[in-house]
């Protein structure tokens, strides 16, 4: 395990693969900054990028970049008030309101201390799980990865969306992936699914064209509804003056940091909660540390501990929601998905082997979030000052270079205008799931494990019959799922009732 | 505009489970197995929330997912987003006819000009920067074909 976790730093620190991790934060660190763009959009827009890199280098950029998208996005939530990321909002209540009243660069730097720290926290969670999640994945026949795949569909489809209805919507959107992922030749008995009598869909929906229509198009199309700079008008100046105050900030409020960060992990590793819950909690159980009403009435107004809560649990989910990915191929969040998606598209199976053939390549992982978040918080602190400029680019500017990466990167993947269609279609798709208020996350984990779902419910009805349906980890996982969909009809009704 | 996406999309994804089961119909068990267990569910799921939608129970559900501004007036939000549908559609029927090499310049000088109401030497500054990442990145360092377009190398390309 030790040789592994040794191996996994030397991949990482391996020149290709270094250079690859530094061309991520490159454009995560711009992704975070700028608000028309988000994390899980870059994310899609940069896999069609990985066709040819090796495990090891595609990984270090794709989680280079990720990793430091939210410790980026803080930046611009704090200066303007405008979330760099959905993540990255809670910061704003007091981060904004201390930038507002001249502490930009001490807000600036709590927010970036604790989300080193906390990215660090996670990286550390997810290396301490693979040992004891190892044996436990080891054990798991196609049984219970067709469940786990069933929970994992049941957590994000009940979770990310509010009420019953919110969950409906969720099924909806998760069952929609599933249908869609049946599209191709069908791999047991080779009949042409859902085809349409085209060539181009007998190896079944992409997924990059895919994503990339689901995610980038609506995003482009804010980008034009509002017709303004992206950050509008943003007070510039010098902000690092305060910036090692913040940091002392941290190690006065260190337990909270921990704490926050722990939040984080954990909500990293509940399939379906995904970074909006995490900073929210973070930031519920920083207003706890009040110790009398008049210092609660401080939150909001420019407390410190409201920056550093959210900064700290916004990195830590990272590692956290890594360990469902790479141990059950259950992926955590949007991104996790997509990130799921890459691993496919290397040929890389999430699940046991992750854990014992290519253990290397997992404590890689731990080692990019590591190295990717201390460079990119060293970056930040020597360009505070000329980061501001940056934000006022305006949206004009920036929607046709996207316009032609989108296209780019959907056409790239088959080198068929088709995939364009195919873009361009889920965009559509994209945008009216947005304006209803339908989420979108559980139709990319749908379509991503769609296909699994069927290889594994096949196998289990061929090997065992229907007495899959009785094993010990089936009935648990079952109960398991189930209760994920009645949690939120059972919190409503005590609500009712309180 | 909410309880209209919600039910147009409800009543697509009906059409289009409905046609997932009757297309399975004739597949062998193995093949239609899945299809099934899925369609049908998706279905009913559509249908209630088509009911839901047109029986007026619109309750606030809301996604934690990316949000579309709100600060625009309606008729000028719909206006700019018909625009960048437009858009978006019309980069696509250029790429198609005169090909990536050539659409990009045009769309991004294009764009700058008609939508941004950018100079002609900033427009130009900024289409060849583009053009340069675009032709660096992706002709000369990652060697990726793009077909000419239908107008200069026949219909080919799907």
């Amino acid at each position: 395990m030790l040789d592994a976790f040794i191996q996994g730093l030397l991949l990482v620190l391996q020149w290709k693969a270094f250079l690859f991790m530094l061309g991520g934060i490159f454009v995560g660190f711009w992704v975070g900054l700028l608000p028309g763009l988000g994390g899980a959009t870059t994310l899609a827009l940069m896999l069609p990028f990985i066709y040819n890199m090796q495990p090891v280098e595609a990984f270090a950029f794709l989680l280079g970049m990720h990793s430091v998208v939210a410790t980026t996005g803080d930046i611009t939530s704090i200066l303007f008030g405008v979330p760099g990321e959905a993540t990255t909002a809670a910061i704003i209540l007091d981060g904004h309101a201390m930038a507002k009243k001249g502490e930009a660069g001490r807000a600036l730097g709590a927010a970036l201390a604790s989300s080193l720290i906390g990215a660090l926290l996670g990286a550390a969670a997810l290396a301490l799980a693979i040992p004891i999640v190892r044996p436990l994945v080891l054990t798991f026949g196609s049984p219970e990865l067709f469940m786990l795949a069933i929970v994992g569909l049941a957590f994000i489809a009940s979770l990310s969306a509010q009420g019953a209805r919110g969950m409906v919507r969720g099924f909806l959107a998760g069952g929609l992936g599933l249908f869609l992922a049946m599209v191709g030749q069908d791999p047991q008995a080779g009949v042409a699914r859902y085809t349409l009598d085209t060539l181009y869909l007998w190896q079944g929906l992409d997924l990059v064209p895919v994503l990339v229509g689901l995610f980038a198009i609506p995003e482009i199309i804010d980008l034009v509804v509002r017709g303004t700079s992206i950050a509008g008008n943003a007070p510039t100046g010098r902000i690092n003056r305060g910036a090692l105050e913040g940091v002392k900030d941290v190690f006065r409020n260190f337990g909270l940091t921990i704490r926050c960060g722990l939040i984080g992990t954990f909500i990293g590793i509940t399939p379906g909660l995904g970074g909006a819950v995490a900073q929210w909690m973070a930031y519920g159980h920083a207003t706890q540390t009040a110790r009398t009403p008049e210092e609660r009435k401080g939150f909001g107004q420019g407390d410190v501990r409201g920056v550093i809560g959210p900064g700290a649990a916004c990195n830590s989910k990272e590692g956290g929601a890594l360990i469902p990915t790479i141990a059950f191929g259950v992926p955590g969040s949007t991104s996790m998905a997509i990130l799921l998606g890459g691993f496919f598209l290397l040929g890389l199976v999430p699940g046991p082997d992750m854990l014992t053939k290519h253990l290397p390549v997992t404590f890689s992982l731990v080692w990019t979030i590591v190295l990717a978040n201390i460079i990119t918080v060293a970056a930040c602190f020597l360009l505070l000052n000329r980061l501001t400029a940056l934000t006022a680019i305006q949206g004009h500017l920036l929607v046709p270079v996207v316009l032609v990466l989108v296209f780019i990167g959907s056409y790239t993947s088959n080198s068929s205008y088709a995939d364009i269609i195919v873009t361009i279609v889920f965009g559509a798709v994209g945008y009216f799931m947005v304006v209803a208020g339908w989420p979108r996350a559980p139709l990319v984990l749908g379509l991503v494990l769609g296909k699994i779902a069927e290889n594994y419910l096949y196998i289990s009805v061929a090997r065992y019959d229907f007495a899959w349906l009785g094993r010990p980890v089936v009935v648990v996982l079952l109960i398991i799922a189930v209760g994920v969909i009645l949690f939120p009809a059972v919190q409503a009704w005590r609500a009712r009732r309180a | 505009m909410t309880r209209h996406a919600s039910l147009g999309l409800a009543l697509a994804i009906m059409a289009l489970s409905a046609w997932g089961i009757y297309s399975a119909l004739d597949w062998p068990l193995k093949s239609k197995l899945f299809p099934l267990v899925i369609a049908i569910p998706l279905f009913c799921l559509a249908t209630a929330e088509a009911l839901w939608v047109i029986l007026g129970k619109n309750s606030a559900a809301s996604a934690s997912d990316f949000k579309l501004s709100e600060d625009q007036e309606p008729a000028v939000a719909r206006r700019r987003t018909l625009l960048a549908a437009a858009w978006t559609v019309g980069f696509f029927l250029l790429i198609l006819l005169v090909g990536f090499p050539i659409a990009v310049p045009v769309m991004v000088f294009t764009y700058l000009k008609v939508q941004g109401k950018e100079s002609w030497i900033f427009s130009a500054i900024f289409t060849g920067a583009v053009w340069l990442f675009f032709y660096g990145l992706f002709e000369l360092l990652l060697h990726l074909h793009f077909p000419d377009g239908w107008l200069f190398g026949g219909f080919g390309g799907f």
